[in-house]
């Protein structure tokens, strides 16, 4: 009977001692962890300038101060309080987020890298939104020309040239792609984001898109599921009545062949953006989604009230809990 | 409890209901279903946090995919085998097919909801029921309707090139969205609004009914809860060929286990799915 009290009073004090072993472990790793981190971070801030040098566009003075620029101007407009202000210019969003612009994939460019030709006295060079607008194109084509000749024989771009009403709401680069939070092409985020990009002027598109197994698909995280531009083209976009777009009765079995090599022209007519309980849908596929919802609410409601008034009775004759139940 | 226990540990008889070939099946259902809504569901509910953390934990929508099709083909296998025993019995005359005994709604399968709902307010005693009841007929049809509907517009999405190359393009719109509400149909029947109700749920069975699992229930309990059938066998005295002695104390024990632990996995299953679709109405 000691000797049992003793060897475990033996177990306790081990255990005490593996458990300061393990909690001192725990506590080298964790430190470990912070000093790795710390270090890590001071490396990338001292990197930070070397790489902007080489990546601003052409190396002229303007390169030279590039992050004292971009810390100078993130001075003020990481200020949250900046916020978003209202003039005859329309909305203007004077505060960056400083994370999510380091994050982007510009995250290693100045500010003048796009805000272009300015570096002393910005606010007289840049003083709205409306004047970006019409330079920013202009400010992505120093980097990106390929995409933007695309872009230009586009319909988008056709619009933008124009000068129209239509033109006016015609997307340029940044309408798309965004500003400061510009995200690396080819993440999962990114092709997420897509739809919602589209949807922003073709609005309910991308809702009937989101409903077909390739949105739901993109959805849940399978990247490799088609979006928008996958079909439609991207940077050359062109509406499906031009004969050179993806989509054209020409071209839009090779489109879903690029996914479905056993595709067919059969294949090719599965309309994606359809919503099946609008008036607009085809006639079949209406009448079927329009059945299964009264079907669906007629079975759900029965049922439902036959059990509620079967477990009632249920328990009003003291059948579920003691006499005359079950057995 | 105790109540039920003793009376089991004393059952003398049993009546049996289900052959082993109609347990094996309704494990097979019963897989192939949790399987199946698991992986298929969280894309109709595709934007519930749930949903994400469902797809997630399969590895993946690809992998979900994958499973999804798995368990699609035990899902065919049970039908084969159903669809060849239902050949089975009507071209082998093994019954009668419109009878009170047959699970083909007939008549009294009115009358019985109507006096159902009579019971239920109180207005008249209880029906005595059959050897299927209307609600149960309505399962196993509703199932076997359903399995038809889903499986055939599964297997077109599943080849939706060779289903093209002889069906138009909008046979796939009109597969997705017969897929997709007929397996919402069949989840809300099974989970909730009638199946796990009406077989476990409700007081004679409460809270879990073993027959579908041993095949065989208390004589008691069998003619306090079929007293139609027990009357007709015992006329035409053919009771000793369903009415048997109880097995073993050891088999009842295990079967036991086996009811309890199906129970709880299929209540967490519909817990779960249900969290799943209404999660979105919220957040």
């Amino acid at each position: 009977m000691g000797g049992d009290l003793n060897s475990a009073r033996q177990l306790a004090k081990e255990f005490t001692c593996s458990k300061r072993a393990a909690a001192a472990a725990v506590l080298a790793i964790v430190l470990a962890i912070v000093l790795a981190s710390a270090a890590l971070a001071a490396s990338t801030t001292t990197l930070l300038p070397a790489t902007t040098n080489t990546t601003a566009p052409s190396g002229s003075d303007q390169a030279a101060g590039s992050e004292d620029l971009t810390t100078r101007c993130l001075t003020c407009h990481s200020q949250e309080y900046l916020g978003t202000v209202q003039d005859d210019k329309g909305t203007q969003n004077l505060y960056i987020d400083s994370a999510a612009y380091h994050d982007s994939a510009h995250g290693l460019l100045p500010c003048n890298a796009c805000h272009t030709g300015f570096s002393h006295d910005p606010h007289k060079m840049v003083n709205n939104a409306e004047f970006f607008r019409q330079t920013a194109n202009e400010a992505c084509r120093n980097c990106h020309d390929d995409q933007f000749e695309m872009y230009k024989q586009s319909y988008h771009g056709t619009l933008s040239r124009g000068g129209t009403a239509a033109g006016e709401k015609a997307p340029i680069c940044i309408d798309c792609h965004g500003t400061h939070a510009i995200q690396k092409v080819g993440t999962l985020e990114y092709k997420q984001s897509i739809s919602d990009v589209c949807g922003k002027c073709h609005g309910g598109r991308e809702a009937t898109f989101l409903d077909t197994y390739h949105g739901k698909a993109i959805t849940l995280g399978r990247e490799s599921a088609a979006t928008c531009v996958d079909c439609h083209g991207a940077h050359s976009i062109l509406p499906v009545s031009n004969p050179q777009s993806t989509l054209s009765e020409a071209n839009i079995l090779p489109t879903c062949q690029k996914c479905h090599p056993d595709a067919s022209k059969g294949f090719s007519t599965f309309l994606v953006h359809v919503k099946p309980t609008s008036t607009k849908a085809p006639l079949i596929v209406f009448a079927v989604a329009v059945f299964y919802l009264l079907m669906i609410i007629a079975v759900f409601a029965f049922g439902g009230i036959h059990t509620l008034l079967y477990i009632y009775r249920g328990l009003k004759d003291g059948m579920y809990f003691g006499k005359g139940g079950g057995h | 409890m105790s109540a039920g226990t003793d009376a089991k540990e004393g059952m003398r008889l049993v009546y049996h209901r289900f052959s082993p070939f109609h347990r094996f099946n309704h494990y097979l259902v019963m897989i192939s279903f949790f399987g199946l809504v698991l992986t298929g569901l969280p894309l109709k509910f595709k934007t519930s946090y749930w949903s994400q953390v469902l797809m997630d934990a399969f590895g993946g929508v690809a992998a979900a995919g994958f499973a999804h099709r798995a368990f699609a083909v035990v899902n065919i296998l049970y039908f084969i085998l159903e669809g060849s025993y239902m050949a089975y019995f009507v071209l082998g005359r093994k019954g009668p097919i419109f009878s009170d005994d047959s699970i083909v709604p007939g008549l009294k399968d009115w009358q019985d909801m109507k006096g159902m709902f009579r019971w239920f307010f109180g207005k008249g005693p209880k029906p005595l029921l059959n050897r299927f009841t209307y609600w149960e007929k309505f399962d196993y049809w509703a199932l076997f309707a359903g399995t038809v509907l889903i499986g055939g517009s599964g297997l077109m999405m599943w080849f939706p090139e060779a289903t093209t190359r002889v069906l138009p393009g909008i046979t796939l719109n009109l597969a997705l969205v017969l897929h997709s509400n007929e397996a919402f149909l069949a989840t809300g029947v099974i989970f909730i609004f009638v199946h796990f109700f009406s077989a476990h749920g409700r007081p004679e069975s409460f809270p879990a009914d073993e027959v579908i699992f041993s095949g065989y229930l208390p004589v008691e309990h069998y003619i306090h809860e079929r007293p139609l059938e027990y009357e007709n066998r015992l006329k035409a005295g053919t009771l000793d060929q369903v009415v048997r002695p109880a097995p073993s104390k050891a088999k009842r024990r295990m079967f036991g286990w086996v009811t309890g632990i199906v129970t709880v996995f299929a209540f967490l299953v519909a817990s779960y799915t249900l969290l799943l679709i209404i999660w979105p109405l919220f957040f």
